[in-house]
């Protein structure tokens, strides 16, 4: 007989959003259980780790895998984690660990737009979503506030109440960038989840440059922050729990959930309502492996919606020496980007797209570049701070369509113990093959305007991809076509929700996590609403 | 450019009065060409042939007005420990470049060019000064960090990465203003 435990909410996944709907469930007086596959980490470990790494360009680097919960390694080689079926390759990166994939993050934590919600209404493309930016806004307050969010309301993303933090000091680098492209463009601060002040206990930013891996003085809100928040609400997290079935009744509902513990033990937790937040691969993958006789095509599933319509933001991108010293690395990595083309009657043709400047200190790549060019000897320094001080970047971020090819399987193949493996299905449309397109005659323009020479395009149909997993277990009001309702309880099992990306039935052209954290906090409103003292009570302890 | 302090180390290891053959210096080592490649080099002490040749290949291929004597043993150590030729190889180099006079900036052209098995070596040893890092793919090993000469040669202006700037707005200012 397999250990047994018990909970009021059952949450599947200890990352940023599963943590903070366990937060606010907690804070109403439910028992709540976290089941976490990947261990409990330690922020210290994290930064040596990256300081000892002969692999600084890879920020994956200082999260190896533990062997129970994989994750998609690709460098120096693919661990043969994430399948590729193709056609074309979807490398996607996550972390299994208590605290979840915001241990490293950019931080950035944007709202969409209002027409980002009604796409097919507007513009006849993808699907609209089951509820508006109004009624969206009070839960990305919420989470602004939560998360402490440092912000300007010149980005499109309108708001009825201020931003927790003014937005972060702009970097030099980043002030030359938009004092030159004006009037042509505006170039304005990132929303991000990064302190200009000391808020919810941890300090104002000091620049160490390395929010991706690690920011080392917690200056940005980072997952373990949610998980830490969840247990002092009086959460319980159970980490190294890797959940390999979900099962139900037989009227449907929910029973319990098993995993094993590292050295195979078989665990089982039963409860009374259960939140999937195990991202937009390990959530449908979950589901998929939860097949019965019942739900012969896994659970959630009469749609056959689980895995479909999966989307991320790729990007094409120019780098080029600009004509005077900007230096990048000093301040945060990702502080400035072009908004005004996120939205627009435009997207009836092509994919809309914010562009992104990096400030990431360029010493690594120019470094590796020189190395590789065989330059020696006293050119090789003079050369190194000459491209330092002046390579630049600026990269799209385009909105792919939900498309129900681009899919997560289960693989044929089976990690360390014995679970399927995930499988991607993915192709990149013309849609946002279009708008990179156009956004090459951007790049051009904004190099001009920086005096820019030696331009280097990403390669010709190739794309990056920005990790914003998104779109698996899409929210819809039609039960034959999404996954989730708008609360993200799904379709098919009253005691079953879905927190996360995953959700989100399209990916707009911001990073993702901000908008699924909002719809989580709303999740758990539904399933247990907060009294109100107790919710403002919960602010004043984001603000503390 | 000054000697890191860290150098004091290495002096007092070879200034041992007690071992004449630790008091060889560098200059030993080198034909003219090579020598007025690197003039500052001459005086470094070249505890023995192997190491000297290493830190006089060093100084050609990095072109600094010095080198830090413990970091030159620590990537010595480091890249002799994953190849056993690398000694060979490193005296093979410096030779080559002294007798055919060839111009660092023509190194990896005319190596290239004729194919040899010293190809590979001065990017080796490149990857070892300014990324700290010896060794490939699966193999590869971080040896410095804040110390590797690509943080060295900036550290007037950025940071390493995750190594704080400076208090919160700092980076507002223009650089070395």
């Amino acid at each position: 007989m397999p250990a047994q435990q018990s909970a009021d909410i059952v949450v599947i996944g200890a990352g940023i959003v599963g943590a903070l709907a366990a937060r606010r469930l907690a804070q109403q007086g439910a028992s709540v259980l976290m089941l976490e596959a990947g261990p409990r980490l330690e922020s210290a470990r994290i930064v040596a780790a990256f300081r000892n790494s002969p692999l600084k360009g890879n920020w994956m680097a200082p999260y190896p895998p533990s062997p129970w919960a994989p994750h998609p390694i690709y460098v120096p080689r693919d661990n043969g984690y994430l399948k590729q079926a193709g056609p074309y390759p979807y490398p996607a990166e996550y972390i299994r660990a208590v605290g979840g994939t915001t241990w490293h993050w950019a931080a950035q934590a944007w709202r969409l737009v209002p027409n980002d919600v009604r796409i097919k209404s507007l513009y006849g493309v993808g699907v609209d979503w089951p509820l508006s930016y109004e009624e969206l806004d009070p839960w990305y307050q919420e989470a602004e506030e939560i998360l402490g969010v440092a912000g300007a309301d010149n980005t499109g993303s309108p708001r009825q109440h201020p931003f927790p933090m003014a937005p972060v000091a702009e970097p030099w680098s980043m002030r030359r960038v938009r004092e030159r492209l004006a009037p042509t463009y505006a170039v304005v601060a990132n929303t991000v989840a990064r302190n200009s002040r000391s808020y919810g206990g941890r300090p104002a930013c000091v620049g160490n440059n390395s929010c991706q891996p690690i920011c080392p003085v917690n200056a940005q809100y980072l997952g373990i922050n949610a998980v830490e928040a969840a247990e002092a609400a009086g959460a319980k997290v159970v980490p190294n729990a890797v959940v390999y079935r979900i099962e139900h009744d037989a009227k449907g509902r929910i029973a319990a959930v098993r995993y094993y513990a590292p050295d195979k033990s078989e665990h089982r937790v039963t409860g009374t309502t259960f939140i999937l937040a195990a991202n937009g691969i390990e959530s449908p993958k979950l589901l998929l492996l939860s097949a019965s006789s019942k739900y012969p095509n896994g659970l959630a599933n009469s749609s056959g919606a689980v895995g479909r319509h999966l989307m991320d933001h790729p990007s094409t991108s120019l780098t080029f020496y600009a004509d005077e010293e900007l230096w990048l690395g000093r301040g945060p990595q990702s502080p400035s980007s072009i908004n005004t083309l996120r939205d627009g009657a435009f997207r009836a043709q092509h994919a809309p797209y914010r562009l992104d400047f990096t400030n990431i200190s360029q010493v690594l790549n120019v470094t590796n570049d020189l190395i590789k060019e065989g330059v020696y000897g006293a050119e090789f320094e003079k050369q190194l701070r000459w491209r330092a001080a002046r390579q630049i970047n600026v990269k799209n971020v385009l909105e792919v369509l939900p498309n129900p090819d681009n899919r997560i399987t289960l693989s044929t193949e089976k990690d360390a113990m014995g679970i399927p493996k995930p499988e991607a299905h993915y192709a990149i449309d013309d849609y946002t093959r279009r708008a990179a397109e156009v956004s090459k005659a951007d790049f051009a323009r904004i190099a001009a305007l920086m005096g820019g020479t030696g331009l280097r395009y990403s390669a010709e149909g190739q794309f990056a991809n920005n990790q914003h997993i998104t779109g698996t277990l899409s929210m819809g009001s039609d039960p034959a076509s999404s996954v989730v309702d708008a609360f993200g309880r799904t379709h098919d099992h009253e005691n079953l929700f879905v927190c996360g990306t995953g959700v989100m039935p399209t990916a707009a052209t911001m990073n993702s996590t901000l908008t699924a954290v909002a719809l989580a906090l709303r999740t758990a409103e539904h399933i247990l609403p907060a009294k109100q003292a107790a919710a403002a009570d919960g602010r004043e302890a984001g603000r503390a | 450019m000054a000697l890191d302090e860290s150098d004091s180390v290495a002096a007092d290891r070879t200034d041992d009065p007690a071992d004449a053959s630790r008091r060889r210096l560098l200059a030993g080592l080198l034909t003219a060409y090579t020598a007025s490649l690197i003039p500052w080099a001459l005086a470094q002490p070249a505890p023995h042939a192997e190491r000297g040749a290493f830190t006089a290949l060093s100084a050609i291929l990095v072109g600094r007005q010095a080198l830090d004597g413990a970091q030159a043993t620590r990537l010595y150590d480091a890249l002799a420990a994953g190849n056993a030729r690398f000694p060979a190889e490193v005296q093979a180099l410096l030779s080559l470049i002294g007798e055919r006079h060839i111009d660092p900036r023509q190194l990896q052209g005319v190596l290239d060019g004729e194919h040899s098995p010293l190809a590979p070596l001065p990017r080796q040893i490149m990857s070892a000064w300014f990324l700290g890092v010896v060794g490939g793919g699966g193999d590869a090993r971080c040896v410095a960090y804040e110390t590797a000469l690509n943080a060295v040669v900036v550290a007037d202006v950025l940071k390493p990465p995750t190594y704080a700037y400076g208090a919160y707005g700092s980076w507002s200012a223009k650089p070395n203003a």
